[in-house]
């Protein structure tokens, strides 16, 4: 089964590198321009992702943080990674949160940082690693 | 079409003045409370003295104090002293070890010590002299009291109860005993009598008037403190919501100066690793050049970021927290590993656990920092050690490397912010520069001192000196 990974970036460069090196080693990728646009195709079963790359500024300041407590709460099955360019600065947004399941990585995008992170996040959260 | 209305009126957000209800503005409950301790030791001395002066009538002979007034041993003193001591027991109970409720708050606690107070006051009063000796000023103390730690209201209450205990304890002195007198029906006496009643009603008259006055002037000065102290409050809720609006700024402009920079990084990810296809060895030598480049840039942008968090949230005290400053270490090595590894860097760690009272991610901030440092300025495949050394509350962390040093003139300035070496700047090129200015200031915040011994060509040996540490978290 191919695992399949939402990616939210108004950053239309961002998309196409993660879309290029995520399809080139197995995913499937779907990316969405907006944090709404995202949380829209969670409603049906067939869209729904094993991981979401979140960008934390779309938008708004803190649209992917909302966007991530949303699918924490409501879809806690689903694996998520902040890829933002704040990288640990925005670490204080995240008071009295786990870092057990607060990933964030600092962009830019680096192919085997990133793929070893998607791997161990779904390894570790109960999904099959690619 | 979508219509906004946009509004900039700040008139909403200006400090307003408390006008409404301040004859009910009062203190918080922590002051009171931290009150209630205060005049409960303050009546421990008075009991104290009270107790002394006892001592004093019981073993002096009762000649002597009849000359100084004081006519024979009585038993009100010792009623005044039980009394007293009994209450602020319960004062103390009420306040430690009983639930609060409705019945049991810090202001009701207060109240039975005026009350409790005033009734004694007033039983000193009577034996003692209301009209004849100045102890009825006393009362005065008990209005000024009420004036500061209640409501203009309450303390209005506590006067008319203070103006009505004097009355009582004058009229019993000098009117209840002046109809005995009356029967009496002796002319020279009665024409006596009346003069000294005529005195005792003045004495009562300016008495009142005098407490009135007095609660009129304290309860319109504490007022006035009171409103200045809210103005404080306010703006200090102010400068805390701008300083939250100045961090979300400094994200914003930091994301939209660093965002460009990550995008063209990313895609020169995407060529370094051969995603869009093979590249000649000059094309990656030029990429990793522009690479660089773009990094310390980014680095730089968020390096200023840091540097201006770190100078808002510098006296923040709701952050601080004792933390095991071995763990702190820990976690910056484990950051730091892939870049230690790549420079084939060995690092000998031999650091104790002991605790500290700062703001955790700044400590984190400040080794990372030093030990990213020592890392750069060392040379490939050499060590770094870092050591604790712990004597009773005093601790302090060394980071040795052996690296390229310092010179000693340029030794003073390395903690300034816009201090440049080019000694420095040539090992290494991919420096923001304002790495340790960055140290300097979270040591600053949280009371660090940092001592540096280097030598160039031998190696340079941060030392963080922490004072009042601890075995276990407090």
């Amino acid at each position: 089964m191919v695992l399949r990974i939402a990616h939210v970036d108004d950053d239309s460069d961002i998309r196409e590198s993660i879309q290029r090196i995520l399809e080139k080693n197995g995913y499937e990728v779907i990316s969405y321009l907006t944090m709404q646009d995202f949380i829209d195709s969670l409603t049906s079963n067939a869209n729904r992702p094993d991981l979401a790359i979140l960008d934390v500024m779309v938008e708004s300041m803190d649209s992917g943080l909302t966007t991530f407590a949303n699918i924490h709460k409501n879809y806690p099955e689903i694996q998520a990674i902040f890829l933002t360019s704040l990288g640990d600065m925005i670490r204080p947004y995240f008071e009295n949160q786990s870092h057990e399941w607060v990933c964030i990585m600092e962009k830019p995008v680096e192919p085997i940082s990133l793929l070893a992170t998607i791997n161990e996040r779904l390894k570790n959260h109960g999904g099959q690693a690619a | 079409m979508a219509t906004t209305e946009f509004s900039w009126d700040k008139s909403t957000n200006q400090t307003a003045l408390r006008t409404e209800a301040q004859d009910r503005v009062k203190l918080s409950d922590d002051v009171l409370i931290s009150n209630i301790r205060w005049f409960v030791a303050f009546r421990w001395v008075l009991i104290g003295a009270l107790i002394i002066f006892e001592i004093l009538v019981l073993l002096a002979s009762s000649d002597t104090f009849v000359k100084l007034g004081i006519s024979e041993q009585q038993n009100w003193p010792i009623a005044i002293i039980g009394i007293l001591i009994l209450a602020n027991i319960y004062y103390i109970i009420a306040l430690d070890y009983l639930p609060s409720s409705s019945y049991n708050s810090p202001t009701i606690n207060l109240w039975i010590q005026i009350i409790v107070d005033l009734i004694c006051l007033s039983i000193v009063v009577h034996y003692i002299g209301s009209t004849s000796t100045p102890i009825s000023f006393f009362y005065v103390l008990h209005i000024a009291l009420a004036c500061i730690f209640f409501s203009a209201r309450e303390s209005l209450y506590v006067t008319i109860l203070v103006c009505v205990m004097d009355t009582v304890v004058i009229i019993v002195d000098n009117f209840l005993f002046a109809q005995v007198s009356l029967s009496a029906l002796i002319d020279k006496h009665l024409s006596v009598e009346n003069s000294s009643q005529a005195n005792a009603l003045l004495w009562m008259v300016f008495l009142d008037v005098l407490f009135l006055v007095v609660w009129y002037v304290v309860s319109r000065l504490s007022l006035i403190v009171r409103t200045h102290e809210y103005h404080l409050a306010d703006a200090y809720k102010q400068i805390k919501r701008a300083q939250i609006e100045k961090d979300q700024y400094a994200l914003l402009i930091t994301h939209q100066l660093k965002s460009p920079l990550d995008a063209i990084r990313s895609k020169i990810n995407l060529i370094k690793e051969g995603y869009l296809g093979d590249t000649s060895t000059e094309v990656t030598q030029a990429l990793e050049q522009m690479d660089t480049r773009a990094k310390n840039m980014s680095g730089l942008i968020l390096d200023l970021l840091r540097l201006e968090r770190l100078k808002t949230n510098c006296c923040d005290t709701d952050q601080f927290q004792s933390i095991n400053v071995n763990s702190i270490i820990k976690k910056c090595i484990d950051k730091l590993l892939p870049v230690v590894n790549s420079r084939e860097i060995t690092l000998n760690v031999a650091v104790s656990d002991f605790y500290y009272q700062c703001i955790p991610e700044q400590l984190e901030i400040l080794f990372e920092n030093i030990i990213s440092n020592s890392v750069t300025y060392s040379h490939q495949g050499a060590s770094i050690e870092v050591a604790s050394h712990i004597a009773f509350d005093h601790a302090d962390i060394t980071v040795t490397d052996h690296g390229i040093g310092i010179e000693s003139k340029d030794l003073p300035n390395i903690f300034n912010e816009y201090f440049y070496s080019p000694r420095a700047a040539m090992h290494n090129k991919s420096t923001s520069g304002i790495g340790l200015s960055i140290v300097k200031i979270a040591a600053e915040n949280n009371k660090l001192k940092i001592k540096v011994d280097s030598e160039p060509g031998v190696g340079t040996t941060f030392t963080i000196i922490f004072s009042n540490v601890t075995s276990s978290a407090a």
